[in-house]
């Protein structure tokens, strides 16, 4: 279903695509086409997130022949996919980094829909790049404040307070510095589901930016979720993830990964926490597509107090350049 | 030269003399030098003009800033591969005399003949290779664009040619090399003058070409059929300093330009079918930028292929190890041409024969260069050997069939035996099971040879010697070597050359041979009889999974048995473990001399990730282990299994390795941690995990060291065994695809059921707790500082720096506490202590400490005086350099072997590249003498879609270029005919379909063919084949756009005509033919010919395709009505690449491919026949007639007396009495007549002269009197001035005096 979906948004990005499905829907045939781009629309499957084609659209954005604008329908927070708010606080600047900036990079929440039903809608724009800038990422810095969102839709308001309450509670023992928004939609923006949430983001002096998020279940699927206690993991959640630490936070290693690969003939260095799953079969397609090796050296922090260990990635790049660009 | 001896003395204007002699000349003059009279005249050197001032440094700063260029990042390797010198030009015009004058100049050798490209040391970090480019097009297009230097020869005698001019176009279509011009054939002029002339006519069309002020060379005679020496070695020298600029092009695409060319093609299939692909290996410097394996190449002249396999060999033209020395001795003038018979080796048409001596160069250079040296002599030793590779060569078996020796016979003999082996067990043809056969025999047959070999190479002192691997990779090779019918023992040279370079055998491609060569292996090791008795059993399982491996059906059938994973996982664990012992055993068989230390060596090589202790065997057995645990940590099932495997592999290795007793060790270790790892899967209850925390931390720090060494395995490594494990299995079509996560189906499975980039969090630390808190908390600001960034620190030095300062508002002086005092405040005992101990080395801290001081001073100096002047420009340039830098210092200390998996092969090496599916035409017609490229493709530039060029024709060309007429175009590496449409963009931004090129314009063109990068040039020609003597180039242009859909139109009118005319309403038929075409078209404009402009309105019933029109004014029945419709274009997929190397040996410059229509009809001689219609005709026009106009009567009387047409009566002819007779004068009369006239033109004269002269005197009266007028005019100015001078005075007085007097007043007020 959200394949399907998914299939179809690739279908809309791109010219020139063959995508052949066979009738009992087991094998896909895809040849890819060229990027396009330009302003569209999508209604994305509420059985994922936006998260979910959000995340993809990030990699391809920055290659495309004009530049993409796209609004997205569908589910913003969940609680499989990261959600939109937090590839808004954490892939952005990770873009920016690479040389894909400007006026025109942003994401923006319309409205929020949770799940099961949906409703949300964002627009997320993109420029266009011929090229990316190396990046040379190893240095995370220390984390000077943390910032957050919690949001609520169609429960009381008073959830996204208390929310707050409690994750201050924990992170205030690390840093003074926190300011948590609060977020309440209503009427046509809140989208057609109740829930609420919280995404919170540290951010060190040198621009490094770690993420964590938790979002209440969906109505009618499992217990009542106090937002106490929901504030409360996501603090530590987001400990977990200072924990791991590192350049970029691990929602957004395979992005990172992907862009030093398709920078210049240059070397790209970004230190990482320790490597996702996902991060690590990306890896491996990475390989196989680019026949690009990184270069894995383990860093265990010369303090005791840093946090665990981490991973610098060091690669060349493949000197990828957008070829759909076009020139005058 | 006769010239300078008739030159005149002429005084030097510049240098130090004629400083000198001007300055004493100034100072005779007492004039001084330049800043005196700057001191002397200060006014002269003052501003003069703001305005001009700006202008001049705008100029200035303009002509600053246009000399920059757009900075790029060097990505020139430290070892830069040989310069490509191609020298260029027309036919009998001395390019291979040059050629070989220049490597005698360099080499002190003589080379006969020359094909192929040569390389060549000319200096200490400077290597030549230098090709000779003919006058074919095809020739002179590939190596433009190779070339880094171009050396064009011209013939003074003759002038420029069109080659030449061609050469240029081509230059400068796909980067502009250097070019450097040459003028030979100058001693057939006889008059001096006429030389000159002809030097300076030539000097300045070059420069017009090329650029002002561009080096052109003269070289005058010959002597003894070569050129002067002198003028040579100016040339040469001139080469040797040259500086290239980076094209961008060459260095964004990995190019090889070969010079050796092998076939590896099994003899027996092209036995079977001579005209079967074939498999070749091409050697050469890799130049340009990284080459990956795998990656797709383009060879222009044969086609796109991919790379089947890369790998480095020694160079073979290397460059002096050090560079302390003046000058190359003898020893390291090296050259290198293997097409041309220096390397050793010569290719004729039909056999390669290897020089053997005599050739003293020969000798000397494989002394010096070759490393594997003793293998060359291994061969010389092996006459039989050397037949036999003359005759085996793949030339000879296919061209002429039937000479094969006894000797070739036997080996034949031995061949088939081999393939029968793969038939029965294999009905696929794969190579590797082909390999595994003759390896075997391989082996038998070469184990004696290979033992000493061995010892040769132990002796040998090449990179670490590891005899393992090496042997492996050897085996592999010889594998394929034997494809060439048993050519081995020749060949085992080249196999042992690759050797060196197949050591990067670094996991994966240890494994996959491991995984190819298992099977032989263990039978090897059952034939030199050499089997430890431990073993033997694990030998047969082993064989019964080779067994299982071989048999393809029995195979396959296992495998769906072995689909259950415990199994799988077993079986494949003991085919890992005998793998290592297997191998460990071949070591120590084959040389039981230095066993350890080589096993070692490898084990460092392959492991090479960190932990050079751990045993190769065990890291992959770690990286296994972890798998394990993911496994049982998800799905904890089967420990048992991997225990028992565990287990086993323990006594095995013990059996095996009992010397290396921290492998045990480790094994152990291992083997509790995995039970740790269990129990803890087991018992996840939070409370338990609390009670045990530290001990957990602690087992995650013993995990995290011990699983991140292997994380790169964790990561590359089992993908590899993926790969073996896919291709073991090589059923299915996938080929080379594989999939990467087959073994631990765990994660995949994970990864079917959500794929997800979060990283969930199985097991939440307890934040609660103070000990976790702890360990994050100085990653935050409020945490503890490294000692370079505290911020207390760092206030702390800046206080010392500037610590003395004076409060200026308070006038309070602070005054830093000298960091001495400081420090023996501190810690006093400390420094006594240390003064007691070591009293000197505390005032070298001392000084040091002030140095370091000094040395912060000065570059915050430095840098806010920098700061001052940097530009944009600058800091850019800054920061490509640093990252130049970087890109260097990233990988500079890993070996070759890493540097080549993580950044690919990086120029300046020399590669073998191997291409499988060579069309044989290729090495059939093989010709030295036509340069092979080998261009690396990027990522998606293998693609074939649609290309948008700006194209304009090239203004030598005579005609103009036909849409959709074949055209070949040479674009990236590549040469291909292909169908160009051409248009043009209207100002509305549709692009118009052109019939033609426009004269003198650009125009836009789309193809449909490979994807370039946009931005690269292009050139078009009509055709390559056979020489025309008019100029060649028919289109140059850029890539401006790539794109999957095409938007050009045509136009396409449509007409109709009218059937019913109402006022401006009419009824149309005839443009469509149905209601639903019109109701397309509804609202549309359309027009008359006469220019009547209307609306499409509505359909109408009948006539069909009929509609209702308006217009702005009533139609005639014989208008045309037409809309403009804009129609798209298909634009024909034709691509076809120019196969000319495919050609055979004397007419490669004969490729013809697609003819246009105009040829076809020329040839068949069919006249194009044309539309009556559009056939011009002369244009008949008849005399229009006009009726009178006819005013009625009733009319006529009412109109006005004004407007009535008059009655005007006939006018009759004059009656003959009304005739005026005419005057017929007397002679006297005309006489008078005759002087009056002549007088009156006199008296007329006359009063026109007087007229002009009052007018003059007008003028002059009028120009006096205004300047008298002007005159009385500034007198009274000067006067009423004066007047008012002193009413002004006067009035000023008074006002003085009146403040005088009411000063006080007013300062009151």
């Amino acid at each position: 279903d959200f394949e399907a979906s998914f299939i179809r948004l690739i279908d809309k990005v791109t010219n020139g695509s063959r995508i052949e499905i066979n009738q009992t829907g087991t094998t896909l045939y895809y040849q890819p086409g060229l990027l396009y781009g330009g302003s569209l629309e999508h209604d994305c499957s509420p059985s994922r997130g936006i998260g979910y084609y959000l995340e993809s659209l990030l990699c391809l954005a920055p290659f495309m022949k004009h530049p993409l604008k796209i609004v997205l329908r569908g589910v913003t927070n969940d609680q499989v996919d990261p959600s939109v708010d937090v590839l808004k606080a954490t892939a952005l600047p990770l873009l920016k980094k690479f040389g894909i900036d400007g006026e025109s990079l942003e994401i923006k929440i319309n409205r929020r829909g949770m799940p099961p039903k949906g409703g949300g809608e964002i627009l997320f724009a993109c420029p266009v790049r011929k090229v990316l800038q190396p990046i040379q990422f190893t240095d995370p810095g220390k984390i000077k404040r943390i910032r957050g969102t919690a949001y609520s839709v169609r429960v009381s308001p008073q959830m996204a307070n208390r929310m707050v309450e409690s994750a201050r509670s924990i992170l205030n023992k690390f840093l003074p510095d926190i300011y948590i928004y609060t977020d309440h939609m209503k009427g046509v923006s809140s989208g057609k589901s109740p829930g609420f949430g919280m995404c919170l983001t540290a951010e060190t002096i040198n621009g490094t930016i770690l993420s964590a998020e938790l979002a209440s279940n969906p109505q009618g699927q499992g217990a009542a979720v106090l937002p106490e206690e929901l504030g409360q993991n996501c603090a530590k959640l987001l400990l977990e993830e200072v924990y791991r630490g590192g350049c970029v936070d691990s929602t957004n290693q395979s992005l990172a990964l992907l862009l030093m690969t398709l920078g210049q003939r240059d070397v790209s260095k970004v230190l990482l926490g320790p490597l996702s799953p996902y991060t690590i079969e990306f890896l491996r397609h990475l390989r196989s597509f680019f026949q690009i090796m990184f270069k894995i050296d383990t860093k265990t922090p010369e303090e005791e107090h840093m946090g665990g260990e981490k991973v610098l990635m060091t690669c060349v790049g493949v000197g990828f350049s957008n070829l759909s660009k076009t020139i005058r | 030269m006769e010239e300078k001896e008739k030159k005149k003395h002429r005084a030097k204007h510049s240098g130090p003399k004629a400083e000198k002699k001007r300055k004493r000349y100034l100072s005779d003059l007492g004039i001084g030098d330049e800043e005196n009279a700057r001191k002397r005249n200060p006014k002269a050197f003052t501003v003069q003009s703001a305005m001009r001032m700006a202008r001049t440094f705008h100029r200035t700063q303009d002509l600053k800033t246009k000399k920059h260029h757009i900075p790029v990042v060097d990505r020139t390797p430290l070892e830069p591969p040989p310069v490509v010198v191609v020298v260029v030009g027309p036919p009998k015009v001395g390019k291979s005399t040059v050629i070989k004058c220049l490597i005698k100049n360099f080499t002190r050798q003589k080379l006969v003949e020359i094909r192929g490209p040569v390389t060549i040391v000319s200096g200490k970090k400077r290597r030549l290779t230098i090709i000779e480019c003919g006058c074919d097009i095809n020739t002179m297009i590939d190596l433009a664009k190779v070339a880094d230097l171009v050396l064009m020869l011209i013939d003074a005698s003759f002038g420029f040619e069109m080659e030449t001019f061609e050469f240029l176009n081509i230059c400068q279509v796909h980067g502009f090399p250097k070019i450097m011009g040459v003028l030979t054939h100058l001693d057939t002029f006889k008059n001096n003058k006429q030389l000159r002339k002809t030097k300076k006519k030539l000097k300045h069309r070059f420069w017009t070409e090329v650029y002002p002020g561009a080096k052109l060379f003269y070289l005058s005679g010959m002597v003894h059929g070569e050129y002067q020496k002198q003028e040579i070695h100016n040339l040469g020298r001139f080469i040797s300093v040259m500086k290239f600029r980076p094209l961008t092009w060459q260095t964004s695409h990995p190019y090889v330009l070969a010079d050796r060319m092998e076939e590896l093609t099994n003899p027996e299939d092209v036995r079977i079918n001579p005209k079967c692909d074939r498999k070749i290996s091409l050697y050469g410097y890799l130049r340009g930028a990284h080459l990956k394996n795998k990656s797709q190449i383009h060879m222009p002249g044969v086609g796109d292929f991919t790379v089947s396999d890369v790998s480095f060999l020694p160079d073979p033209c290397a460059l002096p190890e050090q560079q302390k020395k003046r000058s190359l001795n003898e020893k390291e003038k090296l050259v290198y041409a293997p097409l041309s018979g220096v390397g050793g080796i010569v290719y004729d048409k039909d056999a390669v024969y290897i020089d053997l001596g005599g050739s003293h160069a020969h000798e000397k250079e494989e002394e010096e260069v070759r490393p594997n040296h003793e293998l060359v002599q291994s061969l010389i030793s092996t006459h039989s050997a050397i037949d036999v590779k003359m005759a085996s060569s793949k030339v000879s078996v296919f061209m002429d069939s039937n000479p094969l020796g006894s000797e070739d016979v036997g080996q034949e003999f031995v061949m088939p035996k081999e393939e029968r082996q793969i038939d029965s067990k294999t009905g696929r043809v794969r190579r590797k099971a082909l390999f595994e056969e003759e390896e075997k025999e391989n082996d038998d047959a070469v184990s004696d040879e290979d033992d000493d070999q061995d010892e040769e190479e132990a002796a040998m002192s090449e990179d670490g010697s590891n005899g393992d691997a090496e042997e492996e990779s050897d085996r592999e090779l010889l594998g394929e070597e034997v494809a060439l019918g048993r050519a081995k023992h020749l060949k085992a040279e080249v196999a042992k050359e690759e050797a060196v370079n197949e050591l990067p055998a670094f996991a994966d491609s240890d494994d996959d041979l491991e995984m190819s060569s298992e099977g032989e292996e263990g039978k090897t090791a059952l034939e030199e009889n050499e089997m430890e008795e431990d073993d033997d059993d694990e030998e047969e399982e082993q064989r019964t999974y080779e067994n299982e491996s071989s048999d393809s059906e029995f195979e396959a059938a296992s495998k769906r048995v072995a689909e259950s994973k415990p199994y799988e996982i077993n079986s494949e664990k003991r085919s890992q473990d005998l793998d290592h012992s297997l191998k460990r055993k071949a070591a120590l068989t084959t040389d039981s001399g230095n066993c350890t230390a080589e096993e070692a060596s490898e084990e460092a090589s392959e492991s090479e990730v960190e932990n050079s202790s751990l045993d190769e065997g065990d890291g992959e057995e770690g990286s296994h282990d972890e798998l394990d645990v993911e496994e049982s940590d998800r799905k904890g099932f089967q420990h048992t299994q991997t225990k028992e495997a565990d287990s086993n592999r323990q006594t095995k290795l013990k059996a095996v390795e009992a010397e290396d007793d921290d492998v045990e060790n480790l094994l152990r270790e291992e083997e509790d941690y995995e039970e740790k790892i269990d129990f803890s899967a087991d018992t996840t209850g939070a409370l338990k995990w609390k009670e045990d925390l530290i001990q957990k931390a602690a087992q995650a720090f013993l995990r995290q060291q011990r699983s991140t060494p292997s994380l790169r395995k964790l990561i590359y490594g089992t993908a590899v065994e993926d790969e073996d494990h896919e291709s073991e299995d090589a059923g299915d079509e996938l080929g080379g695809l594989f999939r990467v996560s087959r073994p631990d189906k765990a994660s995949k499975q994970k990864a079917n059921a959500l794929d997800c980039s979060k990283f969930l969090i199985e097991k939440l630390q307890d934040w609660d707790l103070e000990e976790v808190m702890s360990s994050i908390r100085d990653c935050f600001v409020t945490g503890k500082w490294e000692d370079d960034k505290d911020a207390a620190k760092l206030l702390e030095e800046d206080e010392e720096l500037y610590g003395d300062f004076e409060d200026l508002e308070t006038g309070v002086v602070h005054k830093g506490k000298p960091a001495a005092e400081d420090d023996e405040s501190g810690s006093e005992e400390e420094e006594e202590d240390r003064k007691t101990s070591k009293p000197e080395p505390e005032e070298e801290e001392k000084k040091k400490e002030r140095m370091d001081k000094k040395r912060k001073l000065k570059e915050m100096f430095d840098a806010e005086y920098d700061e001052g002047d940097t530009t944009y420009f600058d800091d850019l340039k800054e920061e490509m350099h640093r990252q130049a830098q970087l890109n260097r210092a990233e990988f500079e200390d890993q070996g070759d072997e890493t540097r080549v998996q993580y950044e690919g092969f990086r120029p300046g090496m020399y590669v073998r590249i191997e291409i499988e599916n060579v069309p044989c035409e290729f090495v059939l017609n093989f010709d030295p003498h036509y340069p092979v490229i080998l261009g690396g493709l990027g990522n998606s530039e293998g693609n074939v879609g649609y290309v948008q060029l700006r194209l304009k024709k090239h203004r030598w060309y005579k005609k103009i270029l036909k849409t959709r007429d074949p055209l070949i175009l040479s674009l990236g590496w590549r040469r291909f005919q292909t169908i160009p449409m051409f248009y043009i963009e209207d100002h509305n931004g549709r692009h118009r379909l052109l019939k033609y090129t426009p004269q003198h314009m650009h125009c836009g063109a789309t193809f449909w063919g490979p994807i370039t990068p946009q931005g690269t040039g292009f050139l078009a020609v009509q055709s390559v084949s056979g020489t025309t003597p008019d100029f060649r180039i028919a289109a140059t242009g850029v890539v401006l756009d790539l794109d999957k859909s095409i938007t050009i139109v045509k136009k396409l009118k449509l007409t109709g005509f009218p059937f019913k005319i109402f006022k401006n309403t009419s009824f149309i038929k005839g443009m469509f033919n149905s209601q639903l075409e019109v109701a397309k078209f509804e609202g549309a404009a359309i027009r008359t010919v006469s220019g009547i402009r209307g609306q499409i309105k509505k359909a109408l019933r009948t006539p069909v395709g009929a509609f209702r029109a308006t217009f702005e004014d009533k139609l005639l029945m014989s208008d045309i009505v037409f809309v403009r419709t804009w129609y798209p274009v298909s634009i024909p997929t034709f691509y076809n690449p120019v196969t000319s190397l495919l050609k055979a040996a004397g007419e490669k410059d004969s490729w013809s491919g697609m003819k246009t229509t105009g040829q076809l009809r020329h040839e068949r001689g069919i006249k194009l026949k044309q539309n009556k219609d559009s056939l011009y005709k002369p244009i008949v026009r008849e005399k229009r007639h006009f009726n009178k106009l006819h005013i009625p009567k009733a009319l006529q009387k009412a109109l006005p007396f004004k407007n009535k047409p008059k009655n005007v009566e006939k006018k009759g002819k004059t009656p003959k009495d009304q005739w005026r007779p005419a005057v017929i004068r007397e002679p006297h009369e005309k006489k008078i007549s005759a002087l009056l006239s002549a007088l009156s033109t006199v008296n007329n004269y006359k009063i026109r002269k007087a007229k002009v002269k009052r007018r003059e005197q007008l003028k002059e009266y009028l120009k006096v009197k205004q300047k008298e007028d002007e005159q009385k005019f500034k007198r009274q100015k000067e006067a009423k001035k004066k007047v008012y001078r002193i009413l002004g005075q006067r009035e000023k007085k008074r006002q003085k005096s009146s403040l005088k007097g009411s000063g006080k007043g007013e300062k009151n007020m």
